[in-house]
């Protein structure tokens, strides 16, 4: 099926794929010292369980993942534990690459669940480069009806071709961990999307795909074009449906999987092993031999890029001149060869300075649209470049600043040389720590009601205890000094009921909040609640304090 | 003929309209009654925007009264922990003109930390907390939790034996806030100067 849909904007920059496809995948030597960041995925840091000295094997969980979203993490050489910090864990290798595995399992037989529980424990995250924990991924059946699996192969970025070379290398076992996937969340149809600028995976899926399959898997060839590899642009591309703005694509019944995430799935499965090396591609101008290989997580950059045959020294050094991790237009330059390849590391760019030259000094924007008629999102970059170099954040949002995936088309195509993605960046960066902060502020707010509730239940008990005591010291209760008070009896019962009606709000919206959407932190919510009950009984002890003086006029 | 008829007509509309007057003014009274609002909305929206560290430093205890005092009529540039964004934005909100904010704006965002050692445990700092943030028992050590605190100096004065510090409060590190260059002089004049240093003057 060759597809008539297709999403608005796209560029088509020089591919140089080249280079790096056209040797075989193979595995590198195995690093001698690895540094695993316990921050490999979106979400909250593992928290390590392991103290230096200790004996791993590859495969041993050295860090258990914290909170909801969040993803644990395995020692990916066998040898000691050298260090263990707040952000990662040092392992030297002792050379003898022992494994820990967990057991084989037939994905065939087996329940939905033990399916689950091991992919909470293979520390799987989506190696197309979001890093999102594919366990939570997996479980999104739970609350959302699927209907279509896609695998996304479409890998649009110039450079990238792990998963070009995943998919030639072993085209039969991706299809098998989709069908794994496809078989968790129900879906009942697979679709690749893959463009039609890799025509040796497009073959070797053709081969692979038997109709013995149980769930039927279609392969749609796309043209190539940037970003057609972004989720949203590709379910469009594929199925014509838009993913809604603030939505995900399980709200349309399409889950998204990349081929290398797959085809750890299946590893995972059907041979107990956890994700422990990654295939990164490795080209740019000034390596020697550019190729991708099976790398294992934490290995330094500086490392792969030597056994790739760079010279970072000597007479004959390379024409280095900057280290992309990522593609070229979505990727970040690295600061520091010393980094660790980790879960998020599909390329890895060692450019010259001829291949990507710095960008031009910017000169202002001159209306010409050319980013708006680019924008894959259909969104007015010129008008967000405006709002954020004048900070109006309300201005960002009604103009959907957080629907902008940073593509990087804008930037590619403007003529001023304007960076438009890193200003979209930093002010999505500064409105999320924005909402944080507003968020701790309601929260303090919270706190501070509840304590001025408990505050006022604690005097009012101790008044009533107080009263108590005097009444039975004086037996003889003296009607004229209590009379003389006019008590605001009305004011107590209209007081009374409203603390009661507002617990009962409380409850209810707890209630609600929480079949919505149990993974939510309750906190807030349960701290008004606790609120309003302080509340309720200080009015409660008010009200039969003064009843108690005022015996006469209560009964009309 | 026609005099009389345009008499009554005009009668008519002035009774209907009247009757509409006072039949509507009627029915508004009565719901306002009906409906009323305890709490004014206006003070929720205040309350919104400030910085709810309830440190007392605008003289209100917390940040609730200082918003129905706001309301009031008091003054808007009270809120050092809010600085000059809170300024701006209760101005925006209640059509005001922005005035210059009284008293010492805070750097940074700062939260309070019992060096435990020296504690003596007289549960005066948890008395003082406004958000029970300090968590400790009479002559045991106390401690404040981190994340709950709002940096509000209300545990630094009744601390007899000042063992508390203000300390920087720490971010995580996917908080971290890009440092990002501000934009170039686009506008040529702005530009320093590029002719080998010479300033070239107009004539």
């Amino acid at each position: 099926m060759s597809s008539a849909f297709d999403f608005p904007g796209g560029i088509y920059p020089p591919q140089r794929k080249q280079r790096s496809n056209q040797a075989a995948l193979i595995e590198a030597p195995l690093p001698s010292r690895v540094a695993l960041p316990l921050l490999q995925h979106s979400g909250k840091p593992a928290t390590p369980c392991v103290t230096s000295g200790d004996l791993v094997k590859v495969g041993s969980v050295i860090a258990k993942r914290e909170g909801l979203i969040s993803c644990d993490l395995h020692a990916s050489i066998s040898g000691t534990v050298m260090e263990v910090t707040a952000t990662q864990v040092v392992i030297e290798s002792d050379g003898k690459d022992t494994w820990q595995r967990l057991p084989a399992m037939d994905w065939h037989s087996v329940e939905p669940y033990q399916l689950l529980s091991r992919l909470n424990e293979s520390g799987i995250v989506g190696l197309g480069g979001a890093g999102f924990p594919t366990h939570i991924k997996a479980r999104v059946m739970e609350q959302h009806a699927i209907h279509t699996l896609v695998i996304n192969a479409a890998e649009c970025e110039p450079y990238i071709t792990a998963d070009d070379l995943t998919l030639r290398s072993y085209p039969a076992e991706v299809l098998e961990g989709a069908q794994i996937m496809a078989k968790l969340c129900a879906a009942e149809r697979i679709i690749i999307g893959i463009e039609d600028n890799k025509p040796d995976a497009i073959e070797a899926l053709q081969n692979a795909l038997t109709p013995s399959l149980p769930i039927p898997i279609e392969l749609s060839i796309i043209a190539t074009r940037y970003p057609s590899g972004g989720e949203r642009q590709l379910i469009k591309k594929l199925l014509n449906v838009n993913v809604p703005s603030d939505g995900l694509p399980a709200d349309v019944g399409v889950l998204c999987h990349n081929p290398g995430t797959l085809l750890a799935i299946l590893h995972a499965v059907r041979d107990g092993q956890p994700l422990v090396s990654r295939v990164v591609t490795l080209t740019g101008e000034a390596i020697e031999h550019p190729g991708n290989r099976w790398i294992r997580l934490g290995t330094s950059v500086r490392e792969v890029l030597e056994q790739a045959g760079i010279n970072l020294s000597g007479p004959n050094q390379s024409k280095l001149h900057q280290v992309i991790q990522g593609g070229p237009m979505m990727g970040t330059p690295l600061l520091t060869l010393d980094s660790p390849v980790t879960k998020l590391t599909n390329c890895l760019i060692a450019a010259t300075l001829e291949e990507l030259p710095p960008a031009p000094t910017e000169v202002p924007c001159i209306r010409c649209g050319e980013c708006e008629s680019v924008c894959p999102v259909a969104l007015l970059p010129q008008q967000l470049h405006w709002y954020a170099r004048a900070k109006d954040d309300d201005k960002l949002e009604r103009y959907h600043l957080f629907d902008c995936i940073e593509c990087g088309a804008c930037s590619y195509v403007c003529p001023s040389h304007i960076p438009l993605v890193a200003d979209y960046r930093e002010a999505k960066s500064r409105i999320r720590i924005q909402r944080i902060e507003t968020a701790k502020a309601e929260h303090a707010r919270h706190r501070f009601e509840f304590r001025q509730a408990r505050l006022a239940r604690e005097e009012a008990e101790k008044k009533a205890r107080r009263e108590a005591r005097q009444a039975q010291n004086r037996r003889s209760p003296t009607q004229a000094s209590s009379s003389s008070e006019a008590i605001d009896l009305r004011g107590l019962r209209i007081a009374h009921a409203a603390a009661k009606a507002s617990v009962k709000k409380a409850e209810k919206t707890l209630a609600r909040v929480a079949q919505q959407d149990p993974n939510q932190s309750l906190d807030d919510l349960e701290m008004q609640l606790a609120t309003a009950q302080e509340n309720l009984r200080a009015a409660e002890l008010q009200l039969a304090q003064a009843r108690e003086q005022q015996p006469s006029k209560e009964s009309p | 003929m026609s005099d009389t008829f345009d008499g009554i007509s005009m009668l008519s509309a002035i009774a209907v309209l009247t009757g509409l007057g006072i039949g509507f003014g009627a029915l508004l009274g009565v719901v306002s009654e009906r409906f009323k609002r305890e709490d004014n909305p206006l003070v929720e929206q205040i309350d919104a925007l400030l910085p709810q560290t309830q440190c007392g430093q605008c003289g209100y205890p917390g940040c609730r009264p200082y918003a129905e005092a706001i309301n009031q009529g008091d003054a808007l540039n009270k809120c050092p922990p809010g600085g000059e964004a809170t300024i701006l934005a209760l101005a925006d909100l209640l059509g005001r003109e922005p005035e210059p904010l009284d008293g010492e704006a805070q750097s940074e965002a700062t939260v309070a930390f019992i060096r435990e050692a020296e504690c003596i445990g007289c549960t005066k700092c948890i008395q003082a907390c406004p958000v029970d943030a300090i968590i400790g028992a009479a002559k045991l050590m106390h401690t404040v939790i981190e994340d709950e605190c709002t940096g509000c100096d209300l545990c630094l004065d009744p601390c007899p034996v000042d063992c508390i510090d203000m300390l920087p409060r720490s971010a995580p590190i996917t908080q971290w806030q890009p440092v990002t260059t501000p934009a170039h002089n686009v506008i040529a004049s702005d530009r320093p100067n590029t002719l080998g240093g010479v300033h070239v003057e107009r004539l």
